[in-house]
């Protein structure tokens, strides 16, 4: 799965300890999504999507 | 909550710290077991044990992180412990064949001790690999 983590949070001017801070996950976690490593479950996809000021989940993770 | 928790936690290993310690004790004064993984007798190796135990608390305790468990780290934690898992079958079975085929002469204690640092060093080491990989 992709996302666009990285384009958004820096598109609303956040940092990663932020962001981490806002959805409940260490600044670890949020490092291994930006990079794709890890995919998050439908709960932690919301509360980033909503952290990022965004309506749809589809707007920031990409199914392939 | 949380705290409540902690506080439980904490109350509950102080608590088997001790109750170590005091079988130690009881183990010696009714002269209970001999020479044991190095120590003059089972006893003082509880006491010893115990009070490693009740060192390592306090030090936790004093030098106290606010360690963030979120799903990641739960999710390499469920995968360490598979490996781990898997790692205690796959051993097992080596040492069955090479009693097998030459018999093993270990003492229990020292096996069990050798097998309890091997699985937490196992876990471990599982569990940084995979937090490079996740």
């Amino acid at each position: 799965m992709k996302n666009k983590i990285r384009e958004l949070r820096k598109k609303i001017e956040i940092t990663q300890e932020e962001l981490a801070e806002r959805t409940d996950v260490t600044r670890q976690t949020i490092i291994s999504l930006e990079s794709g490593k890890y995919n998050p479950s439908l709960e932690l996809a919301w509360k980033i999507t909503k952290a990022l000021k965004k309506k749809d989940i589809k707007d920031v993770f990409i199914l392939k | 909550m949380k705290d409540e928790n902690s506080k439980k936690q904490i109350i509950w290993r102080y608590g088997f710290s001790l109750a170590v310690i005091t079988s130690g004790l009881l183990f010696n004064y009714f002269n209970i077991g001999k020479e044991f993984l190095g120590f003059a007798s089972v006893g003082i190796w509880l006491i010893y044990v115990g009070f490693i135990m009740i060192a390592v608390i306090t030090m936790q305790l004093l030098t106290k992180k606010k360690r963030k468990v979120d799903e990641r780290s739960e999710f390499i934690a469920a995968k360490a412990s598979r490996i781990t898992f898997m790692g205690i079958i796959i051993f097992a079975f080596m040492v069955m064949i090479i009693d097998g085929i030459k018999e093993i002469g270990v003492s229990y204690s020292y096996f069990i001790s050798y097998l309890l640092v091997g699985i937490v060093l196992l876990y471990l080491i599982s569990y940084k690999i995979l937090e490079k990989k996740y």
